[in-house]
């Protein structure tokens, strides 16, 4: 926490301009008080605004809305294994690909997919790991989730997910906006637009970063044909947190507020003359702005966490890492924020994927981990949907390519893969669905991303089938037109 | 909370004064009332698309719903208790009530009393009126004849006459010269424009100034912005890798068909099939990159052709919305369900644009080379000289094969590290170990080309061919549109569900059946489609085009979905001015300047926008026009007017992207190139933002922010937010700082000895007008605290007054200039700032 002066002195301003933005609002805004009940009545009572030509134009679009029914979930941190983990190596272990490790796959199990760089024949490979059980649900795990391994019991573990799409970029955008090609909105938009945020002082949905860059790039946080404001906002890991929340050089605090005020008394005497209600969302907005640039330092500085709670994610302050983020992540929900999506980047193995995992499990296991119980144990778990996983799965078989001087890897593998849930009105305890012996193809309940993205939804309250947003003429959903709530999920 | 406000329109209420007007027992319009029932909740399953169709059962055509289904039908006209529809819309039995449940959507009393009340009145379907080629219609008689200015007055004010309403008093000069200036230009006037013009008494005063405006070259750059919305342009190729592109000749054309202003129908010719015509111009080849703004992916692993497809999609779908703000792009995978698009006409379309030889390259082929006059004047010339240069250095004669001997004689065993022997490719050197006579033929030839490679004989010949090959490299090139030859043409199939693998019959080229047939002469290419697009028979372009210009200079459409006219789009408020606008339009011969001219002209567009709570309770969208336009400016105008009023502004045109100040991410693409660029120098930092380099995975950050898109699809109409992520950039970000640190020491230098009239400079720089008294006295005040304060904080001062501008000013003083930065920053984030007004 910050010094108790500085806080003390945040409140005192906040709700001075609380204050005197209401007081301004209804006395000198020449805007009479029923247009503005009808404006928050709009608001407030329409969670899914599906006309057109409301878009846009709203002071603060991200003011909490009620959902379509009672949510078990308020909040989503969603892990982004970026680069596709296998899955074969670390939650479905299958004894066969050891029995035939290096011979080729039947042809009868590849029948015409197509893949990026292997060929059809290809040798079948061994996991590359052991795995046992754990936790009084038994689940799977590889020796490389040691510390994933202690909170099994709070995980649903999805071993039957699939997907459409079998290139990073378009496979990226496809689990993010139900559509491989850029230009839909996302899920972090689409839950922000269907129920705003609690976040007073910082975005709705933020985006955070390790390892190298995203495929997908901005079209992963897109708000596509959504107003901007549902957009998700990068935070920085070097410099200011929020893009240019800190005042220009030389400026000191008292001065900025002194240039704010005349900025306000300037545009609302502006507003008195000309009547315009966006005159005064503009000063709110830049009110919020103000708080902004306190609240977001303040989010990002974890110098008043315990050591113990650091040293629990494998946290160093001061350091750009998963890790940090897992912690950022747990304090942006404590604040409020409805939709945080960390991107880890790193797990694209076509060549020696058993050193690439320990690598990338040695960067994320514990934080992911320690993640879980930090938010257990806060109590805000319940709450809060976590949720982990790749753009797809990895190949059964074996990539090698000495040209790309590739070996031991695996390729791109749509069929099958396997993420993890947890929190937020997840049946925790269980592992759902399976797939054949060679690990190719989903043998039970097989869960789609469109699935998917019905569930997480449904779990904050909304209807995949009735948030929608009319674009061109037509009325999209996050899940096109596809998607049905993965009941076995649910608490 | 911060109490939240209404700014925009909620279009249900005017929908429903629209229905109310009906219900007072008027008669009911198809296309106003009944259509959009239908379209919302009944054609999903009773609609053109076979392959969703219900019971056999469609109601978007008359002799389908009113046919004999067996005893009764679904319409029956004039009675609505026999009519099926009425029975099951009004059901409350969960089997028979339509539509079902599970659809998602109910038929509401007022809608069924609608429909009631069509049914009695004769159930006349009408064609969906964007369908209908428009009429031109008569300006109204109005009852002030004073007040129009031009025919668009006319039906705005028996419009608003009917409502009861009278247009507002004309704007002050002031806001007016600003306003247009924006409007036309992206750039507010100078303190100096702005005198000129309130000095100017003539009676066509603003007539001239429009016309000054419209001659500017900033005329182009602002009208280019919009179109490269339209455009998808970008300076990268998009997906995973998002590499650099190189097309930014492509954007210069765009600039300069605006500023020439080229005939709307012509620039549509040449951007879609520029290489069709005959014996095409470098500049008409140029103009076809139009399309080649389509995504490129380079991930590895990547199958061309689902990409190459991926791009065609995009073309279809992107030439449908630019012209015919119809979205086709559903017919892709299956026949529309709202408007009659079925299937097979998408993949006539994709037909047309499926036979290009572009094809999802890296290397973007292919592409047009371009050179400047210069080049060109000698181009033939320095490449007659470099082929005699390249025989040259290629024959050996017996000079030079003397010459080699000896070199070889003299060939060191062991070269010296460094020395030129060492140079030598391995390869040479172990030619060399073999005695010249046991050499074969393979092995001697090597040994020459070698050796003329590196002989001092040939050194002069070698560096002038060096320096023609320079000479002759283009300045830039530019990825163009080309037919694949005829032998190998592509041809099309049906894609079922739209899977590039999963193919159905072969469909030839054409445009869909259900408008107009391709202009007499005209082949099913893409020639063939651009004139179909601009041709008289058209029911869309024209309004489609003066409908978005409109929402350009009044801030929304006469059709508010300005992307979309079919039967999903909203209907126009004002249908007769939009018809009349878009004969003129034609009539004009795609004159856009004189349309711009048009608009800005009336009286309509010259009131004041002033506006009060009653109006504002009444028309919250200004759909009316009881007032002038008033609305954000775009990312760029503002980043734009404030480079332009801080004195730091280039005015610089054309040529490859730059990079001003931004920040760096330190992040790398997902394959391995890094994402930051070195910033631009010199003027290229103060560059206009159109020609800021647009990365579509990494976007300019504070463009994103005022809500400019990734460019990645076609954009027809841009979001105004207005967020708190908004005030940050304005307040802090780099660009901005700079601005106000180059405006604080403007105020000093043209503001004359005191600190008012300083202050005054400065209103009068960023706002186009005279400041008050009080506003005056509350600048000064701000700027005496922030000088007391920075008197004893000389570090703090330098920095505000120089960091980033650079050094201060001989003679002035940094307390001084960083108290003006202040105020400067003040100026540049007031709301009049970002508004027009």
């Amino acid at each position: 926490m910050p010094p108790p002066s500085r806080t003390l002195l945040a409140i005192a301003a906040r709700e001075r301009l609380q204050a005197a933005t209401r007081r301004h609002f209804f006395r000198d805004c020449g805007v009479g008080v029923g247009k503005m009940a009808l404006a928050s009545l709009l608001l407030g009572g329409q969670p899914a605004p599906a006309s057109d030509a409301t878009r846009g134009e709203l002071a603060n679009p991200l003011a909490p809305k009620p959902p379509h029914y009672a949510p078990k979930a308020r909040h989503v941190i969603y892990l982004f294994m970026a680069g596709a983990p296998s899955q074969l190596d670390l939650f479905d272990p299958k004894p066969t690909l050891s029995t035939y490790d290096g011979q080729p796959v039947p042809a009868d199990v590849v029948k015409d997919q197509r893949y990026a760089f292997i060929r059809r024949d290809a040798s079948l490979l061994a996991p590359r790991f052991r795995f046992s059980r754990h936790g009084q649900s038994g689940a799977e795990l590889s020796e490389v989730l040691p510390h994933l391994a202690k909170v099994v019991d709070e995980l649903a573990i999805v071993r039957s997910m699939h997907t459409d799409q079998f290139n990073h970029a378009p496979a990226q955008i496809f689990l993010n906006t139900g559509s491989p090609l850029p230009g839909r909105p996302s899920m972090g938009s689409w839950v922000t637009y269907g129920i705003g945020s609690e976040a007073d002082n910082l975005p709705g949905f933020v985006v955070l970063s390790s390892g190298s860059g995203i495929s997908g790039g901005a079209a992963n946080w897109s708000s596509g044909f959504l107003p901007t404001a549902f957009e998700g906002v990068v935070f920085r890991s070097e410099g200011d947190p929020i893009l240019n929340v800190s005042s220009p050089p030389g400026y000191d605090d008292e001065l900025q507020r002194d240039s704010l005020d005349l900025v306000r008394s300037l545009n609302e005497r502006h507003l008195g003359r000309v009547g315009d209600p966006e005159i005064a969302a503009r000063i709110a907005s830049y009110e919020m702005a103000y708080r902004m640039q306190s609240s977001a330092p303040e989010l990002m500085d974890l110098a008043g966490e315990s050591r113990e709670t650091l040293e629990l994610y494998g946290a160093t302050p001061g350091r750009v890492s998963f890790a940090n983020n897992c912690l950022l992540a747990r304090r942006m929900v404590e604040r409020g924020v409805r939709f945080v999506q960390l991107y880890h980047e790193g797990w694209d193995h076509h060549s020696d994927v058993e050193g690439g995992l320990r690598n990338q499990c040695g960067q994320t296991d514990r934080a992911a981990a320690a993640l879980v119980m930090d938010l257990k144990r806060r109590g805000l778990l319940d709450d809060t949907l976590v949720v982990w996983g790749g753009e797809f799965g990895r190949t059964p078989m074996v990539e090698s390519n000495a040209t790309l001087g590739r070996k031991l890897g695996r390729d791109h593998h749509p069929q099958a893969f396997t993420m993890w849930l947890a929190g937020g009105g997840i049946k925790a305890g269980q592992t759902l669905g399976a797939t054949d012996d060679l690990g190719f193809h989903v043998a039970e309940r097989p869960v789609h991303v469109h699935d998917l993205q019905a569930t997480i939804l449904h779990l904050l309250g909304l209807d995949h089938e009735r948030l929608t947003f009319r674009s061109q003429g037509r009325d999209f959903r996050l899940t096109d037109v596809h998607g049905r709530i993965v009941q076995e999920l649910l608490a | 909370m911060i109490v939240r406000i209404l700014l925009g329109a909620i279009v249900s209420a005017s929908a429903a004064a629209l229905a109310a007007a009906a219900e007072d027992g008027g008669r009911v319009d198809f296309n106003r009332d009944i259509r959009p029932i239908l379209s919302n909740k009944c054609l999903a399953c009773h609609g053109p698309d076979e392959a969703e169709r219900q019971a056999d059962l469609r109601l978007d055509r008359a002799r389908d719903a009113t046919a004999d289904r067996g005893g009764y039908a679904a319409v029956v006209p004039g009675d609505p208790d026999a009519s099926e529809l009425i029975y099951r819309v009004e059901s409350e039995e969960e089997l028979e009530v339509m539509p079902p449940s599970s659809f998602g959507k109910t038929v509401t009393p007022e809608e069924a009393a609608l429909l009631r009340r069509w049914i009695e009145q004769g159930a006349e379907y009408a064609e969906h009126w964007a369908y209908v080629p428009p009429a031109r219609p008569t300006p109204p008689e109005v009852s002030d004849p004073s007040w129009p200015t031009n025919p668009i007055d006319r039906f705005i004010l028996v419009r608003l006459e009917s409502e009861g309403l009278s247009p507002a008093p004309e704007a002050d000069r002031a806001a007016l010269i600003r306003r247009v200036s924006l409007d036309l230009t992206g750039l507010p006037p100078t303190p100096e424009e702005v005198d000129a013009f309130l000095a100017d008494q003539s009676a066509d005063a603003y007539e001239s100034l429009v016309d000054r405006l419209l001659a500017s070259r900033s005329y182009g750059e602002h009208m280019a912005r919009l179109w490269l919305d339209l455009a998808r342009y970008a300076d990268s190729a998009g997906y995973a890798d998002d590499p650099a592109r190189t097309i930014w000749a492509y954007r210069d054309w765009v600039i300069d068909a605006f500023n020439a202003n080229m005939p709307f129908d012509q620039f549509t010719i040449e951007q879609l099939a520029g290489d069709l015509l005959p014996e095409p111009t470098e500049s008409q080849l140029v103009a076809t990159a139009f399309h080649r703004n389509t995504m490129t992916n380079s991930e590895g692993g990547t199958d061309d052709e689902e990409f190459r497809n991926a791009a065609i999609v995009d073309r279809v779908n992107t030439t449908m919305t630019v012209w015919m703000g119809t979205s086709i792009a559903c017919a892709q995978c299956h026949s529309h369900k709202y408007d009659p698009i079925p299937q097979t006409d998408y993949f006539r379309l994709f037909a047309i644009l499926n036979t290009t030889a572009d094809a999802d390259r890296r290397d973007e082929a292919p592409t047009l080379p371009l050179y400047t006059d210069e080049q060109k004047a000698h181009k033939a010339d320095w490449e007659r000289e470099a082929a005699e240069l390249r025989a040259t250095l290629s024959t050996p004669t017996p000079e030079l094969l003397e010459a080699q001997a000896e070199w070889e004689r003299s060939f060191p065993a062991e070269p010296e590290p460094d020395s030129e022997a060492a140079k030598a490719p391995e390869a040479i050197r172990e030619i060399l170990k073999i005695a010249p006579e046991d050499r074969d033929k393979d092995q001697a030839s090597k040994l020459t080309e070698y050796y003329l490679s590196i002989t001092p004989l040939l050194k002069a010949e070698r560096e002038r061919l060096a320096e023609l090959e320079r000479k002759l490299t283009p300045y830039t090139t530019v990825p163009i549109m080309q037919e694949q030859p005829e032998r190998d043409r592509r041809t099309t199939r049906i894609q079922r569900r739209g899977n590039f693998r999963d193919l159905g019959e072969e469909v030839p080229p054409g445009v869909p059946a259900a408008f107009h047939n391709l202009p007499d002469g005209a082949q099913p290419d893409r020639l063939g489609l651009a004139r179909w697009l601009v041709c008289e028979e058209n029911p869309l372009t024209s309004r489609v085009v003066a409908n978005r210009c409109w929402e350009q200079i009044f801030g929304r459409g006469l059709v508010s979905t300005s992307e979309e006219f079919g039967s999903q789009g909203e209907l126009p408020t004002h249908p007769e001015l939009l018809d009349w606008l878009a004969t003129e339009l034609v009539r004009s011969g795609w004159d856009l300047k004189a349309f711009f001219r048009l608009l800005v002209t009336s009286s309509t567009y010259r009131q004041s926008s002033r506006v009060t709570p009653e109006l504002l309770e009444r028309d919250p969208d200004n759909r009316l026009l009881a007032r002038g336009p008033r609305f954000r400016l775009s990312a760029e105008m503002i980043r734009d007017q404030a480079l332009f009023v801080s004195g730091l502004l280039s005015p610089r045109m054309h040529g490859p992207p730059v990079n001003p100040p931004r920040p760096q991410t330190g992040l790398n693409a997902a394959f391995g190139s890094a994402i930051d660029k070195p910033t631009s120098t010199g003027q290229d930092r103060y560059r206009r933002a159109l020609y800021t380099e647009w990365r579509r995975t990494n976007p300019y950050p504070s463009m994103t922010t005022f809500d400019a898109p990734n460019r990645e699809v076609c954009t027809v109409r841009r979001d105004r937010t207005n967020t708190p992520l908004q005030a940050l950039v304005t307040l802090n970000d780099p660009v901005f700082v700079e601005a106000s640190q180059a405006l604080a020491r403007r105020m000093v230098r043209e503001g004359g000895d005191s600190t008012e009239g300083r202050a005054r400079r400065g209103v009068r720089l960023c706002l186009g007008r005279e400041p008050s008294e009080k506003e005056v006295a509350a600048l000064v005040s701000l700027f005496q605290d922030a000088r007391s304060d920075f008197a004893d904080a000389s570090d703090a001062a330098t920095r505000m007054a120089t960091d980033p501008l650079g050094p201060l000013p001989e003679g002035m003083d940094a307390a001084e200039l960083a108290a003006w930065t202040v105020v400067g920053n003040v100026l540049l984030n007031l709301d009049e700032m970002f508004l027009k007004r």
